[in-house]
C-alpha cells in the first residue's frame, strides 16, 4: 500500500460555450471554449486533508467533480489507489473503487432527496453496494451512523425538511460514511452554514478523520477554514494551481504574488494592523484569459516574460518572478 | 454630546401570521453617531436585516413595527406615512443590498438609473445630474466612468455592480447608509476593495453607516462599534476592539471562538451546542439559555436587560451585581 492515495496528473477540462450552430451561421461568431481547468497536477496522501482554495471561477469545483468521476476530463488522468478513473481497461477495478469514494456537497438543501426519509437516504449507499443484507441489520447500522454524526437514531424517521442546515450537513456526512468510504471530496461543505454551526461541522469532520483515517479533498473559498482543516493547500487561479504548499508554510510565507494578495485581502479578526498588498482588479474573463501568466494584469511583479509564457509549477510555485528572480527586472 | 444621526429605542417588529404573532425584533436600542460605522452581526434569523429594513421603513405587511422609536437626526421617522418616508428613503438614508444584480434594473443603463435618483432628490438639471453621476462613478472607483455610464448592469462584474449600487446610495449625500451584507456575494479580493470604499466614504462625507453582516472579519476591519444580535435582541454592544478581543456575553464568546482565523493554531474550534431557536419557539427568559454553559435559574425566567460594563453593554444576568431572582 503506497502512501499516495490520489494522484492527479495534468488534468484539463474545456467547456464549449459557443452559441448554437444555427446562431453562429446566421449571426456570425465562432467557436468559443472555456478552459475551466488547465493542467492541474497534485497528489493526496492517505489520511491527509488536501485543500484547494481560490475565488469564484478558478476551477475548484470542476476539479472536485472530475476527481470523483462526475465529469469526464478533457485530458489528463486521475489515479486513485492505483486505479485509473479514465482507463477503459480498468472498469472492473473502478467499480469496486466507487464505494470508497464519496462526496459532500455545498448546499445541504439540494443534496438530500426531500421525498426520502433520512434513514432511506443514509441506507442508500449500503443497499447500492450490498454491504449489509437484512433490513434489521441495515436499520441498526443507520442508527449507528446517525449517532456517529451527532444525531439521534430516531431522527431516521424524519424527512430532511425537519432539519436545520447544520443537521442536514450531518446527514450528508452520515451518508458519505455509510459505504465505509476512505476518501471524501468536500465541496464547500460549510459555506451555506452559520459560523457557530460551521465550527460544529468542521470539528465533526476532524473527529471522523481521526477515528477512521479518512482522506479529504477539501474545496473552499474561505482561507481561514482551509487553514484550520488542511495539511496541504493548493491555490487555484483561472484553472491552474499557482502555488502548492504545506498549510503552515503557505500562510507564514506565501511566495506567489496572487497568494500574497489573497491572504492580504482576508479581513483580519485579530486586528493586527498588518501590512497588506493592495488588491487591484478582478479575475479576468476565463473565455479570453490574458496571454502568458493569467495573473499578469494584476501582478505587481509582472515583467515581459509573464505576458508571453505561462509559468510552470516549479517547487510548488508557478511564477516567473519567484522561480527566475534574475530575469525579473520590472520592464 | 452631539446628537446621534440614528437613534433606535426599544424597537419591536412583529410578523402576524395565522398561527401566531412572531416577534422578530424584541427591544433593540442603539445609536449611530456622525461618521461612525456600526456593525450588526449575528447568525441567520437573528434579526439583523429586519432591523435595517425597519430603520428605512421597508417592513411590509404582515410585518409591522409594534413598539419603539426610530429617530433620524432628532426627528421620529417610524410612524411617518408612506409618502413622507419615501422622500427620506434614498435622500437622507441610502441603502446597499446584498445582491447587486437584483438591486439594479437590468433594462436601464446604469447612468439613467443614477440620473433618475439624483433628479428625484435634488433639483439639478439633466446635464448637471449626468455630470454628477460621472463624478460619483469616478468616486466609487469605476474606471473610465464617462464611457461606462452608458453600460447596462449585465456588462459589469459583481464588484463593479456593487460599486454602482454604492454610487446610487450616496448620490443624494445621505446622513445614513444602511449596508445589508454588501460583500457577502463577492470574492475576498473584491470584498477588500468594497470594504475600503465604504470606510473611505464614511470618513470623507461624515456619513453614518450601519453595516449588517454575518462576517466577523468584515466587522473587525470596518466598524467602530459592533452590536452582536441573537434571537431578535442585542446580546452585546460596544467598541469593536473590546467586543472582538474581550467578548463578555457567553454567546459572543462562543461566536468569536467558533471563527477559524488565519493565525489560528490547529486546536479545535469552540463549539456552541444546538442552534438558534425558531421565532415561534423562543424560550422564556434569556433566549440563549438552552445553549449557554453558564445558565442558572434566573436565566430561564427573567429576560436580561443590557448592563453597562465599561465601554460595553451586555444583556446577561452574569454581569448583574444582584444575581438572584427578584421574585
Amino acid at each position: 500500500m503506497s502512501a499516495t492515495l490520489i494522484d492527479v496528473k495534468n488534468l484539463r477540462r474545456v467547456f464549449d460555450v459557443s452559441k448554437p450552430w444555427l446562431n453562429r451561421m446566421l449571426e456570425g461568431g465562432h467557436l468559443e471554449y472555456l478552459k475551466a481547468v488547465d493542467g492541474v497536477t497534485f497528489d493526496i496522501k492517505r489520511g491527509e486533508t488536501f485543500a484547494l482554495v481560490g475565488e469564484s471561477g478558478s476551477g475548484k469545483t470542476t476539479v472536485a467533480r472530475m476527481v470523483v468521476g462526475l465529469l469526464p476530463p478533457t485530458s489528463g488522468e486521475v489515479v486513485i489507489d492505483g486505479v485509473s478513473m479514465t482507463d477503459p481497461r480498468q472498469a472492473q477495478a473502478r467499480r469496486r473503487l466507487r464505494r470508497r469514494i464519496q462526496m459532500i456537497f455545498q448546499d445541504p438543501y439540494a443534496s438530500l432527496n426531500p421525498r426520502f426519509r433520512v434513514d432511506a437516504i443514509v441506507a442508500e449507499p449500503i443497499r447500492a453496494f450490498d454491504l449489509i443484507l437484512g433490513e434489521r441489520d441495515i436499520k441498526a447500522r443507520v442508527g449507528e451512523l446517525l449517532s456517529l454524526v451527532g444525531l439521534h437514531p430516531d431522527d431516521g424517521l424524519k424527512f430532511p425538511h425537519e432539519f436545520s442546515g447544520g443537521q442536514r450537513q450531518r446527514i450528508a456526512i452520515a451518508r458519505a460514511l455509510a459505504s465505509e468510504a476512505e476518501f471524501i471530496v468536500c465541496d464547500e461543505p460549510t459555506s451555506a452554514l452559520d459560523v457557530s454551526v460551521q465550527a460544529q461541522i468542521l470539528n465533526l469532520m476532524r473527529d471522523l478523520q481521526d477515528k477512521f483515517g479518512l482522506t479529504y479533498l477539501f474545496i473552499s473559498h474561505n482561507l481561514a477554514v482551509v487553514r484550520h482543516m488542511a495539511s496541504r493547500i493548493g491555490v487555484m487561479y483561472l484553472g491552474r494551481i499557482v502555488e502548492i504548499a504545506e498549510g503552515r508554510k503557505l500562510f507564514e510565507n506565501p511566495r506567489m504574488p496572487y497568494t500574497k494578495m489573497l491572504l492580504g485581502a482576508v479581513p483580519d479578526l485579530a486586528m493586527s494592523g498588518r501590512q497588506r498588498i493592495p488588491v487591484k482588479g478582478e479575475i479576468p474573463n476565463p473565455i479570453n484569459p490574458p496571454p502568458g501568466c493569467s495573473f499578469n494584469p494584476r501582478c505587481p511583479l509582472a515583467f515581459d516574460l509573464c505576458r508571453q509564457k505561462a509559468p510552470d509549477l516549479i517547487e510548488g510555485v508557478a511564477c516567473h518572478a519567484v522561480n527566475d528572480p534574475a530575469a525579473a527586472v520590472p520592464a | 454630546m452631539t446628537q446621534p444621526v440614528l437613534s433606535v429605542r426599544n424597537l419591536e417588529v412583529e410578523f402576524v401570521t395565522r398561527r401566531a404573532t412572531l416577534r422578530a425584533i424584541n427591544g433593540v436600542s442603539f445609536d449611530i453617531a456622525r461618521g461612525e460605522v456600526l456593525g450588526v452581526v449575528g447568525e441567520s434569523g437573528a434579526g439583523k436585516s429586519v432591523t435595517g429594513l425597519a430603520v428605512i421603513g421597508l417592513i411590509d405587511p404582515p410585518g409591522r413595527i409594534s413598539a419603539g422609536e426610530i429617530e433620524l437626526s432628532g426627528t421620529r421617522i417610524d410612524h411617518l406615512p408612506p409618502e413622507q418616508i419615501r422622500r427620506i428613503r434614498g435622500k437622507r438614508i441610502g441603502m446597499i443590498f446584498q445582491d447587486p444584480l437584483t438591486s439594479l434594473n437590468p433594462l436601464y443603463r446604469i447612468g439613467d438609473q443614477i440620473v433618475e435618483t439624483i433628479r428625484t432628490h435634488t433639483n439639478l438639471t439633466e446635464t448637471a445630474a449626468r455630470k454628477r453621476a460621472i463624478d460619483l462613478l469616478a468616486e466609487v472607483g469605476i474606471p473610465a466612468p464617462e464611457k461606462r455610464i452608458d453600460g447596462y448592469p449585465h456588462e459589469f462584474s459583481g464588484g463593479m455592480r456593487q460599486r454602482v449600487v454604492i454610487a446610487l446610495a450616496i448620490c443624494a449625500e445621505p446622513e445614513l447608509i444602511i449596508a445589508d451584507e454588501p460583500t457577502t456575494a463577492l470574492d475576498v479580493s473584491v470584498q477588500a476593495q468594497i470594504i475600503a470604499l465604504i470606510k473611505r466614504l464614511g470618513r470623507d462625507h461624515g456619513t453614518a453607516v450601519m453595516l449588517v453582516t454575518h462576517d466577523m472579519g468584515v466587522i473587525a476591519e470596518t466598524c467602530d462599534r459592533v452590536a452582536v444580535m441573537y434571537s431578535g435582541r442585542i446580546a452585546e454592544i460596544g467598541p469593536v476592539q473590546e467586543v472582538v478581543r474581550n467578548p463578555l456575553h457567553p454567546y459572543a464568546k462562543g461566536l468569536m471562538g467558533a471563527i477559524p482565523t488565519l493565525a489560528g493554531e490547529d486546536k479545535r474550534l469552540v463549539q456552541i451546542p444546538g442552534s438558534m431557536p425558531r421565532l415561534s419557539a423562543i424560550p422564556p427568559g434569556c433566549p440563549f439559555n438552552p445553549r449557554c454553559a453558564f445558565v442558572f435559574d434566573r436565566c430561564r425566567v427573567d429576560r436580561p436587560e443590557p448592563i453597562r460594563q465599561g465601554t460595553q453593554a451586555v444583556a446577561c444576568h452574569l454581569f448583574d451585581p444582584v444575581k438572584e431572582t427578584a421574585a
